[in-house]
């Protein structure tokens, strides 16, 4: 079984040797490229640029898709932010993205750290824990989650095995919202193979050293491989902050389509979309839209700027 | 040099070539076609409707039988669950694309009409390419707003009580029609105490079961644009909910929630649920107990609020092939095959024609028949209320947040106040 392998050397790339041909013939060159990419181009215009610029013009109208939009301004926002479900959605969302995202990465790190060393059946392991991301977004884990986690379910029983007798997860609000994150928890193989990429990279003499210094295993982490890693924890702690805030499937399918019960897993984009696909509120749907757009820029912005403080790339060291 | 510029044209010419494929595709697949007219002059329509396998099964018999009759006509089935086809419908209808005939029902009647989806059928009845004649206990009016005819029941129905047998006959509890809900509440107490189930599966979130319950006191959930009962109303309702809830006797909504797709009476979770009276067939499939239909209990011993609901079938305002559709509708609505096949599913049949040609032989259906005539015995039947444009929406509020007040997360009074605030919008919208 050759699962997953080092991924091989990239062939160098083949550069086609320029026709010299002056300034005609690199303009026809330009034509072909532009000509070739036209119809991505084409597709981003018609099916990315034209909607996004379409749906920050609703923001500011009230459109219900059958009676043409009709200008309101602010009036979406200033609605959308007194709304009690709103306001529900964005804590939920929080919620999740506070819990779910270091949960995440620190099994993510801690699983990468143990598939780092060399073993027997290295990839096999890689490839199993990898696993769960390649079918994590599907519908049929979503329904398996619910199944799972229901009253008299696999978990439910072994929780009262240990006496916490809670009933199943997905009817208690109070719980529900952890299955979720448990679903994403699950789902840690993307942020781990880039920490395994980053651990690779990390001189193996720094580790010398420091053993000949006298470091334990603890200082060797928290000394070493921390700092040296730190560029690709920033990469996933991006990534997977963004990802976070884009919850969508498994609420939806987990909560059987009502985000539910109590509002208990009314993730900001379930809310969403039920207010512009449930109740057609288009205008007002795509002003949550481009609110979450600019949190999630946002909260970049934030990682970008505290990254000064934390992450150390190499350039810098010298 | 000229080698290389030639293959720079036919590289052009390629890329160009792609490009407009591409594009050409794209164009043809954008665009919907021809409307459905082929050159022999076979006319294709849409039909579209929602509800579970068996009826998707019975439904493609009765096409397959048109079909035959009108060789000249094809009809292309579309399909989901009900959440699914609205949310389906929404979007086709926005890009004046909806399905040429489609199931329909009451609290979306005004909703579509008002955004000029439903094509007025009257003018086909005058055509002569429909009948509107022998519709039974005058349920054609359901299919009727502002004296348009935009619906065409294809079944009648009522809510009912549907009661696990086993367990009210071990509880030694009846139900009898005009019972009162102090009564029905002491059945589940009764219930309760004997079998240690709970004895409802959470009646006080249905919309339906609350506008019967306003009914049988002088009010009604809608009226022609607005609610028909105040926030002190529904407190009192969710409060006195919330009550059964806490003492047991309405089922745990953190149960009741897990067993679905399953509902909480064939889960055993409960003894009773309201419910329409023809989703009643549904429970045998699902449950290991024997179900039965109940009547709704009363305020005052005899008014139980209930009238005739329905299934319509309704067709698109801008379909290319208003005569076929209309056709296809009255075949469908009054065509006696067609009645023997579909059954009680969507309800009583509406018409006499296929009323008498469809005769009830499994328990079931039988039910539900005999359950109908006793309601139209009692002579209670009382007419349809208006379901303002936002009907659906309003539903699916009172369902949710009806839902949390079971779970304890919200207080009735601000229940109320949510609902009220979002129903405004919802007839704003």
């Amino acid at each position: 079984m050759t699962l997953v392998k080092e991924a091989p050397a990239r062939p160098a790339e083949k550069r086609s040797a320029a026709p010299a041909a002056g300034r005609r013939g690199r303009r026809r060159e330009n034509l072909a490229g532009y000509l070739f990419m036209s119809p991505w181009i084409a597709g981003f215009l018609l099916l990315t640029a034209g909607p996004m610029i379409a749906s920050l013009y609703y923001a500011f109208t009230s459109y219900n898709l059958f009676t043409p939009p009709r200008w309101v301004g602010l009036d979406n926002f200033t609605t959308m932010f007194q709304d009690p479900r709103w306001q529900k959605s964005v804590q939920v969302t929080l919620k999740y993205v506070v819990v779910a995202t270091p949960l995440k990465l620190l099994l993510a790190l801690g699983v990468a750290l143990l598939l780092a060393q060399k073993r027997r059946g290295q990839a096999l392991y890689r490839a199993a824990f990898y696993m769960p991301s390649l079918i994590g977004a599907s519908v049929s884990v979503g329904f398996v989650w619910r199944a799972l986690f229901s009253d008299d379910a696999v978990v439910d029983r072994t929780q009262k095995i240990f006496g916490l007798d809670v009933g199943g997860w997905i009817g208690n609000p109070d719980y529900v919202l952890y299955s979720l994150v448990a679903l994403s928890i699950w789902q840690f193989g993307a942020p781990m193979v880039i920490f395994l990429a980053g651990l690779k990279q990390v001189p193996q003499e720094l580790y010398e050293a420091a053993e000949m210094d006298g470091a334990g295993p603890f200082r060797r982490f928290w000394n070493i491989t921390l700092p040296m890693i730190s560029p690709v924890l920033f990469f996933n702690v991006l990534l997977e902050s963004i990802h976070a805030f884009q919850v969508f499937g498994s609420a939806y399918v987990v909560s059987d389509t009502r985000c539910g019960p109590a509002d208990a897993t009314l993730v900001y984009t379930c809310y969403l979309y039920q207010k512009g696909f449930k109740e057609a509120q288009m205008g007002f749907a795509s002003a949550m839209a481009w609110t979450l757009v600019v949190a999630v820029a946002l909260v970049t912005a934030v990682l970008f700027w505290s990254q000064k403080k934390w992450v150390h790339y190499e350039e810098a060291a010298k | 040099m000229g080698t290389s510029r030639n293959v720079e044209r036919r590289t052009i010419l390629k890329a160009a070539g792609a490009t407009a494929a591409t594009l050409g595709l794209a164009a043809t697949t954008g665009c919907g076609g021809d409307g459905g007219t082929s050159a022999d002059g076979t006319v294709t329509i849409r039909y579209a409707w929602w509800g579970g396998e068996p009826r998707t099964i019975a439904i493609k018999k009765t096409i397959a039988l048109f079909e035959k009759k009108y060789p000249k006509i094809k009809i292309k089935p579309e399909f989901t669950d009900y959440e699914a086809f609205w949310e389906k419908f929404q979007t086709q209808a926005s890009g004046g694309n909806p399905p040429d005939v489609f199931q329909n029902a009451v609290g979306f009647l005004r909703k579509y009409d008002k955004r000029g989806v439903l094509m007025d059928l009257k003018s086909q009845a005058d055509a002569g390419n429909l009948s509107l004649e022998n519709f039974r206990n005058g349920v054609l009016a359901n299919g009727q707003v502002d004296g348009k005819q935009i619906g065409i029941p294809v079944g009648a129905n009522t809510m009912a009580l549907v009661i696990d047998l086993k367990a009210f006959q071990k509880a030694g509890v009846e139900a009898n029609f005009g019972w009162t809900w102090d009564e029905y509440f002491d059945a589940l107490q009764t219930i309760q105490d004997k079998l240690k189930i709970a004895g409802d599966t959470g009646y006080f979130s249905i919309m339906y079961l609350y506008d019967l319950y306003l009914r049988q006191n002088g009010k009604a959930f809608f009226t022609d644009s607005d609610l028909g009962f105040t926030e002190d109303d529904v407190t009192q309702w969710w409060e006195d909910g919330y009550k059964r809830v806490k003492s047991g006797l309405v089922a745990d909504p953190k149960k009741i929630e897990q067993a679905k797709p399953k509902s909480g009476l064939s889960a055993g979770l409960a003894a009773s649920e309201f419910t329409w009276d023809n989703f009643s067939i549904r429970y045998e499939g699902e449950g290991e107990s024997d179900y039965g239909l109940a009547p709704i209990p009363t305020t005052d011993g005899k008014d139980t609020g209930q009238y005739l609901g329905s299934l319509m079938l309704s067709a698109f305002s801008g379909t290319k092939h208003p005569k076929e559709a209309a056709q296809f509708i009255d075949f469908m609505v009054h065509d006696p095959e067609v009645g023997k096949i579909m059954g009680y599913d969507r309800g009583i049949l509406a018409t006499s024609e296929q009323y008498a040609a469809f005769k009830p032989t499994d328990a079931n259906n039988k039910g539900v028949a005999a359950y109908e005539d006793e309601v139209a015995k009692a002579d209670a039947l009382g007419k349809i209320t208006p379901h303002p444009s936002g009907a659906d929406v309003i539903e699916a509020a009172f369902l949710r947040i009806g839902g949390e007040v079971a779970q304890g997360k919200t207080k009735p009074a601000d229940a109320a106040k949510a609902l009220f605030s979002e129903a405004k919008a919802a007839f704003a919208g």
